[in-house]
């Protein structure tokens, strides 16, 4: 029935078809969000003035958006980096809460001298995000187990653990609620002096460019983006597939669990149920807006973390959930996963009359 | 049973294809092509690889959908979009890769293709209907054996035997030897022959030549996709001026390379290799190969080529036994280490594992010297350089439409193996692991790909050339091995091996 | 000891029975060659739209019957991105989780931590009477037997039916079977829908039937266990039904601990389900045991004019 429309693949898709295709599916995706909006209640005016106006053209609404971009960047560029070796790690979350737990202990509890403090903490939320996909990592190279539903789950693992924290060892003692005692001050990152923007931005943002040199530019990069393209031609050729997945899967999880620890030192300052809700959907929203290119994350985690500024003001005044965001991200990805159906393959409707 | 009307053995076109073009993505496959066979004959439908044979007995089949063209049954137009009417119209097509699914036993794959249309409603009757057809048309085979047990030829028989019991009255067969032993196919052709005798209009898709003179009655030629000779009886056929029509211009026959053996390269002892479904692929398999000569590995597909090749280069491990590379064990090397070595690789499937089709092409010259010729200060990658070497190669191998930045997928077959070729004969090259080196490419390009293979042996290297077309490895080796069930199972000096000595040790095989 | 053993068998069924329902959901999907990452998205519509019906409506077998409904439509979504737009299935899969989980969110709000109208347990006479078993095997609610019922038929026409050979051949060889005249895409279609039938039942169990009040999040990663659950028991329907029941006695064991007043790590023993989905995973692939029959073309995009 549907067979009689003919497809072929496209084996060359021109870059203005892949960039009309792409924008299309980005307008359907904003429409349907708006059309969901709209269906909810919040006025058209609204929707233009408080989306796009209070959150990006006015200074506390951008500053807003700024702070929240800066773990945003981190999963979406740590999505981005196992996807570059096809690795489908959909546990962001799992590593964020890991960082974020590992930061709120150094935070709280770490002995030594006061400057090290920050540095240490973060780079043991990294630490503790890359361990925390080790298994799932792995369970796939040694014994081709699928790395899909590992990293899912481990994620509901790690949300337990931070409630088994939190309603244990770090409840608050005063008021008996869910919430671990602020960190250190020594412990957090420095403020910019621009509404609550804090030096994780910077950070984030030079960890991009990082990565973008270290994917574009070197041999490392070749290496993963050969096995990402094709692994039995990257075997063949002698390239070091191996440590090139583990490498690329540990920055991963190191990268979502520094997430975690900017989150905790950058925002937060304290550990509690909420801080890495829907981290996984975002970075992988992000990551596929990017088309996986680092740079691209920078710009895509500051118009997701639009979309996050602007469901706190839905949430606000229109008692929306914090689901509208998770809804808003899934109807943009699937928009822009369909509209790519439009350039990979040359369709042909010319048999579709035959049809008695 | 269906009764299958038999007409007149002299009888009318059965199934005619006027005027097809097809094109894939821009490119045109099928040019204003046409084809015609009629009741009673065996129609050879001949041309070299990407003729666009195949296709259009695709369209005819309604796997692909024409862009133009008609398409008449026993004279009436007929619009077939879909291989299930096709079906219907008693057209059977078995593909050169069988479409049977490998889990299923046979009888089930009869029950999954032929329902209650056919009387079939359930296994029982498709068994039956199994064993009674094949009785029949001389097609034995047992109806619950599964599909991935049976051995290559076996598989053709069930895929034989679906399409007749689908009612088909035009049979087409796509390149049916091409997985065939000499004897086994001399026995196919034959049965397609009786085909013929019942009434049944038989078209038999080949690039070979002697296949064409000596079993089909007419023969239409195609080239670049387009027909170039139409419904041509074959009685009193020239041979030579058949390969002019099929190829298109004189091409000169391979200069025979004399050998001159110099120091083992390549030693292989009792190697096992297991296939990934748990079964041995190569089962103590044991070789020895020395510089300035080419040994054939001659063999039916699936006999364990894969694993040989795979184990060698360092893709699969070896359960036991020994390699040596140049007189030092690799056998647990790493593939890195392997190449340092001097070994090199043409694997059977060019884009499957030896080119990124979605790298560039300087990208794809590069991949195996990374770590040192293309690398700057702290493993930076010396771009332009990449970029100029690409550029040499493409001069010194005339790589026809490449560039340094063109995706290698872009390519044509012929060009891609140049690339690939171009890669892996390099200045180091000590020994080269050649599997099918030439499937799918035209003659031009096989005559290229042979010529590089020939000059770079002359010049001291080794090479192990593994191949299921007779016609390469007979042509193109110094010295000749069969390969039967994972292991070598006879030898010869390549002037007094034959086809037919051959034949009969690869009939013993999976 | 007995009498823990019993309310705890007999508490299994029922945190069993999401599961079964999902997986078997699953494995008629993944049969056909569909990988559906979607469940968790469709469970949770399935279980918000069975509770908000049940809350207008009054009756929980018409918000059970909605569940289902709502279930389908959200899969028709996703059918339609891999079948027709051959987007990539785990992207779709999840795509479609977060508008499940979003969509719940935006519309289910104002029913929060309303009790709604159960479905009571059948007590099936004379055998519910026999000690041990009774209790736990007969004296259940309606749609554990149904499920049962479901996952034997399931089996059946896999197995036995002609229709079922058409369906594992579009899973297996999807190549084979359009020459074969079998259409993949419809077939493909169907056991989508089919999946989010069974996936927005088990949502609306979930809802209505465990635990008679809905929040939002409740499914919790059910659906992603389930995904295990087929890898678990190699796609069969039957050893389905013990896969789920074994997966329910590792839930059920919390909640049963509690109530006895022991003092245990409650946060740490709600991770068993997962730990264990994670051991049954590995523990078979790196001891290469019981390596069942995965769909050979599981996952990836048919398109008939590829040239092979």
């Amino acid at each position: 029935m549907l067979d009689r429309i003919v497809l072929s693949r496209r084996q060359n898709i021109p870059w203005h078809l892949r960039s009309a295709t792409f924008i299309a599916g980005l307008a359907l995706g904003l429409g349907i969000s708006c059309l969901i909006l709209l269906a909810a209640g919040v006025s058209f005016d609204d929707i233009v003035d408080d989306l796009i106006t209070q959150v990006f053209f006015t200074a506390d609404g951008l500053a807003q958006t700024a702070t929240q971009a800066a773990p945003l960047i981190l999963v979406g560029l740590s999505s981005a980096a196992s996807a570059k070796v096809r690795f489908w790690n959909i546990g962001l979350e799992g590593q964020v809460w890991w960082g974020a737990i590992a930061a709120t202990w150094i935070g709280l509890d770490a002995p030594g001298w006061l400057p090290w403090r920050l540095p240490l903490l973060l780079l043991i939320s990294a630490a503790a995000g890359a361990i925390w996909i080790l298994l799932p990592l792995w369970l796939k190279l040694r014994y081709r187990v699928s790395e899909v539903v590992l990293t899912l789950l481990l994620t509901n693992v790690a949300f337990l653990s931070v409630q088994y924290l939190l309603f244990g060892r770090w409840k608050d003692p005063a008021t008996g609620f869910p919430v671990s005692p602020m960190i250190d001050p020594a412990a957090r990152l420095a403020q910019l002096g621009w509404g609550s923007v804090h030096a994780g931005l910077i950070l984030a943002a030079v960890i991009a460019v990082m990565l973008w040199v270290l994917f574009d530019r070197t041999r490392f990069g070749f290496y993963a983006a050969a096995v990402g393209l094709n692994t039995d031609a990257a075997l063949a050729s002698g390239l070091p597939v191996v440590s090139a997945v583990t490498c690329c899967v540990l920055m991963s999880g190191a990268l979502s669990g520094l997430a975690g620890g900017v989150i905790v030192a950058g925002t937060e300052y304290h550990l509690t149920t909420f801080i890495a809700d829907n981290y996984t959907f975002s970075g992988i929203t992000i990551a596929f807006l990017a088309r996986f290119s680092p740079l691209g994350v920078v710009a895509a985690a500051l118009a997701v973390s639009g979309m996050y500024t602007a469901g706190g003001t839905l949430k606000v005044f229109y008692s929306l959930s914090e689901a509208t965001v998770v809804l808003i991200e899934g109807v943009i990805l699937m928009s822009l996963l369909l509209a790519r159906f439009f350039s990979l393959y040359r369709i042909d409707l010319t048999h579709w009359r035959a049809v008695r | 049973m269906i009764a299958v009307a038999v007409p007149d053995r002299e009888g009318g076109v059965a199934l005619a294809l006027h005027r097809v073009s097809k094109s894939f993505d821009g490119r045109k496959v099928l040019d204003d092509a046409r084809f015609a066979v009629r009741w009673g004959e065996v129609h050879a439908l001949l041309g070299e690889n990407g003729a666009g044979k195949s296709t259009i007995m695709n369209v005819a089949t309604g796997v692909y959908i024409a862009d133009t063209g008609v398409t008449e049954i026993d004279g009436v137009a007929t619009r077939i979009a879909s291989p299930i009417e096709a079906s219907r119209h008693g057209i059977g097509m078995v593909h050169q890769h069988f479409r049977l699914v490998n889990r299923f036993t046979v009888a089930e794959n009869i029950l999954l293709a032929a329902g209650p249309e056919a009387g079939i409603r359930n296994l029982d009757q498709a068994a039956r209907l199994v064993a009674a057809k094949g009785s029949e048309v001389g097609l034995g085979i047992d109806p619950a054996a599964r599909v991935c047990d049976l051995s290559v030829a076996e598989r053709q028989r069930v895929e034989i035997l679906k399409v007749l019991i689908l009612g088909a009255r035009i049979v087409i067969l796509d390149e049916p030897t091409a997985v065939l032993s000499d004897q086994e196919a001399t026995s196919l052709l034959r049965f397609t022959r009786g085909l013929a005798d019942t009434g049944h209009a038989v078209v038999l898709i080949t690039h070979k030549l002697r296949e064409v003179v000596g079993h089909s009655d007419r023969v239409t030629v195609m080239r670049g996709g387009r027909t170039v000779l139409a419904d041509c009886p074959t009685t009193g056929l020239d041979e030579a001026e058949l390969a002019r029509q099929m190829i298109g211009e004189r091409v000169a026959p391979l200069r025979h390379l004399e050998a001159h053996p110099g120091a083992p390269r390549l030693v292989v002892r009792d190697l096992t290799v297991a296939r990934a479904d748990g079964g041995k692929g190569v089962d103590g398999l044991s070789l020895e190969l020395r510089g300035g000569e080419i040994l054939g590995i001659a063999g039916v597909g699936g006999n364990g080529q894969q694993q040989l090749a795979d184990c060698l280069i360092g893709l699969a491990t070896a359960s036991r036994g020994e390699i040596q590379l140049m007189g030092r064990p690799v056998v647990a090397a790493s593939v890195a280490a392997r190449r340092g070595g001097g070994l090199r690789m043409i694997p059977s499937d060019r884009f499957a594992s030896g080119l990124i089709g979605d790298m560039s092409v300087a990208e794809n010259l590069a991949m195996t010297h990374l770590a040192g010729r293309y690398s700057r200060w702290k493993g930076f990658l010396a771009r332009g350089r990449m970029r100029r070497d690409a550029r040499a190669a493409i001069t010194t191998f005339n790589i026809a439409g490449a560039t340094p930045e063109r995706r290698a997928r872009l390519l044509s077959g012929g060009n891609a193996q140049k690339l690939l070729l171009s890669r892996e004969v390099d200045s180091e090259l000590t020994v080269l692991v050649a599997h099918s080196p030439t499937r799918g490419l035209d003659v031009k390009a096989c005559q290229f790909v042979h010529g590089a293979i020939q000059d770079s042996v002359a010049a001291g290297a080794a090479c192990l050339l593994i191949s299921d077309d007779l016609e390469e490895i007979l042509s193109l080796s110094t010295r000749i091995a069969v390969m039967s069930r994972g292991r070598l199972v006879g030898e010869f000096p390549a002037r007094e091996a034959t086809a037919e000595k051959l034949g009969l040790l690869m009939m013993n095989h999976a | 000891m007995t009498e823990f053993l019993v309310t705890w068998l007999a508490g299994t069924p029922s945190y069993a029975m999401p599961l079964l329902l999902a997986s078997l959901g699953l494995i008629l999907s993944e049969r056909a060659g569909v990988l559906n990452l979607s469940a968790e998205g469709i469970m949770a519509v399935g279980a918000m739209t069975a509770a908000v019906t049940t809350l207008l409506m009054g009756h929980p077998w018409l918000g059970l019957l909605a569940g289902a409904g709502a279930g389908i439509a959200l899969s028709a979504v996703f059918g339609l991105a891999v079948v027709v737009f051959r987007v990539d299935q785990i992207l779709a899969g999840l795509a479609t989780v977060a508008i499940g989980i979003g969509i719940t969110g935006v519309i289910g709000r104002p029913y929060v931590h309303q009790t709604v109208t159960g479905i009571d347990p059948v007590q099936l006479p004379v055998l519910s009477a026999i000690p041990v078993i009774g209790p736990v095997l007969f004296h259940q609610d309606p749609l554990f037997y149904l499920a049962v019922v479901l996952a034997l038929m399931a089996s059946w026409m896999l197995a036995r039916t002609r229709f079922g050979l058409r369906w594992r051949a579009v899973g297996e060889d999807p190549a084979a079977a359009d020459i074969a005249g079998v259409d993949v895409q419809v077939t493909q279609l169907l056991a989508v829908l089919a999946s989010g039938a069974l996936c927005g039942l088990a949502g609306g169990y979930l809802s209505v039937v465990s635990s008679q009040v809905w929040v939002e999040g409740m499914v919790a990663g059910r659906g992603w266990i389930a995904i295990g659950l087929v890898i678990f028991v190699r796609w069969s329907p039957v050893r389905a039904i013990f896969g789920a029941l074994l997966f329910g006695g590792a839930s059920a064991l919390t909640p049963r601990l509690l109530a006895t007043g022991a003092n245990v790590p409650v946060y740490l023993m709600m991770m068993l389900p997962y730990l264990l989905t994670i051991a049954v995973l590995a523990i078979p692939a790196m001891f290469k045991l019981g390596r069942g029959p995965e769909p050979e073309n599981l996952g990836t995009v048919y398109l008939r004019q590829d040239r092979r």
